[in-house]
């Protein structure tokens, strides 16, 4: 399994992609695997504020269906809409065009609760035993 | 927890293993999406080890068959398989199975559903007044499901069997020296062409390997579920119950009234004279989204049903659902679903919702 090192993780297995202010969303390459083939992904729309731990959005997979969890606290400032029309995007690309989200942050300290990709790759064997 | 004789090839093939009533089984090895397709178009290998096998055997064998099941087990041939019920006395669906006829004197196979073989054999063994002799094999006997265009082909490279040599709802014995005694049934839960094949433990693992090196691809139980669901095939335990009856199922096709008696009969009569509440139908959607088990189903913000079923359809990509709706619904009729909080079109649509390689289960 893949977790690039430049990306910060959940507990609920979202990956966070950090620039600046700007906080990209997706799902682990862990989180893909468990669900298998992604049919549906719904997110809430831009402008809409998520709390850390907050549900912002449901993934589908044909046997599964699992609640989308804002790794930050903010305003959503774009949803991605392709993955309405090619949710496998999430089996393929998890790390890339499977993005579902981009959040302004609104507390950087928030970061901190966030794992790096050793301690989550730690997490993920341990959860999978 | 039950394993089937096949579980660590499951496990050297990667599969993800779920418990499934009990049962370590196999639900996806690749992706549910690919074995369902493979076995649309090309050939499909599951094995359904878990089932359950009952042998009903001696001279009362027929009559008490024909007391405790639906059909009119009478008329059955030698090597006739039949899908039929199990039903209470209130007429709610204890199992529904397929009867194998074996010799019509005196020998016949039930194939039941694994979650309910227990209660099953102990419905079965407390009405059992004519003394014939019943007997659970499930633990003895494997069962493989080989389904699709290419399971012709395959069948006749490794067991030299030549499935048009048999009729839909039809089964041979076939022995051979590497695999043993196989009991060869041209049924199947997919819709596509195929068998469903019974044998003894020891030979299965062999068989299965032999099936994947001729080109069946190895398939979970993931994909047997949407397979079921695109055409339409209810699931006991979700689409039908002991709360549910045939007629409201719409699987009267497996009943006959005809026949003096079997054990609900008298339930299911006034049942039906007093108009069907409600019934099972499919449901196709028009946007995006899933239909699960448990989603209420309006219309013009009455509720008139609910999902007892439901997924994508691999083959259409749009979701796919069977539910019991309200009887004043019909086909081609519009109505919603609710899906979390939102209201998502359906039509109306009895199933299959694809065009299988056969035409009826039963």
């Amino acid at each position: 399994m893949n977790f690039p090192g430049e990306l910060k993780y959940t507990k609920d297995h979202e990956w966070a992609r950090i620039n600046d202010n700007m906080v990209t969303v997706g799902i682990t390459d862990y989180a893909q695997q468990e669900l298998g083939d992604v049919v549906y992904v719904e997110c809430n729309d831009a402008g809409t504020r998520v709390e850390q731990g907050g549900v912002f959005g449901t993934v589908e997979s044909v046997k599964a269906v699992s609640e989308l969890y804002a790794p930050v606290t903010g305003t959503i400032v774009e949803a991605n809409k392709t993955l309405e029309d090619t949710p496998e995007l999430v089996n393929t690309d998890c790390y890339g065009d499977a993005w579902m989200i981009a959040i302004e942050l609104t507390d950087p300290s928030e970061l901190d609760n966030l794992m790096d990709a050793g301690k989550y790759e730690t997490y993920v064997s341990t959860e999978s035993k | 927890m039950m394993k089937t004789p096949l579980f660590d090839t499951h496990v050297g093939l990667n599969a993800r293993i779920v418990d499934f009533h009990g049962w370590e089984m196999p639900v996806w090895y690749t992706g549910i999406k690919a074995e369902h397709l493979a076995t649309r178009k090309a050939c499909g290998l599951f094995d359904i080890s878990h089932m359950g096998e009952i042998h009903v055997s001696s001279q009362g064998a027929t009559s008490f068959l024909n007391h405790m099941l639906t059909i009119d087990v009478y008329p059955m041939e030698e090597g006739e398989v039949k899908y039929t019920f199990l039903l209470n006395p209130d007429g709610g669906i204890i199992d529904d199975l397929t009867v194998y006829c074996i010799r019509p004197e005196d020998t016949y196979m039930l194939c039941v559903n694994a979650s309910n073989k227990n209660k099953d054999f102990k419905w079965l063994v407390s009405h059992n007044n004519d003394l014939c002799l019943l007997k659970d094999k499930s633990a003895h006997t494997a069962m493989l499901a080989l389904q699709g265009p290419h399971a012709s082909n395959i069948l006749k490279a490794c067991l030299d069997f030549d499935l048009e040599d048999i009729d839909r709802f039809r089964f041979r014995m076939h022995t051979i020296p590497e695999f043993g005694d196989l009991l060869i049934s041209r049924t199947g839960y997919t819709g596509a062409d195929g068998v469903e094949i019974f044998m003894t433990n020891e030979y299965v693992v062999a068989l299965w390997n032999e099936f994947v090196k001729k080109g069946a691809t190895p398939c979970g139980l993931g994909s047997r579920d949407t397979l079921r669901l695109e055409m339409g095939y209810p699931l006991h335990g979700n689409d039908i119950d002991e709360h549910t009856t045939p007629f409201e199922a719409r699987l009267s096709f497996a009943v006959d009234l005809n026949k003096d008696f079997f054990m609900g009969k008298d339930a299911l009569i006034k049942h039906k004279n007093k108009g069907l509440k409600r019934r099972l139908t499919g449901l196709e959607l028009m946007e995006k989204g899933v239909p699960r088990q448990g989603h209420v189903c309006l219309k013009k913000d009455k509720e008139i049903g609910v999902i007892t079923s439901g997924s994508i359809s691999p083959v259409l990509n749009k979701g796919i659902a069977l539910c019991y709706l309200d009887s004043s619904i019909t086909e081609a009729q519009q109505i919603e679903v609710l899906i979390r909080n939102r209201r998502v079109k359906a039509i109306v649509k009895r199933p299959p919702f694809v065009k299988g390689q056969i035409h009826k289960s039963g």
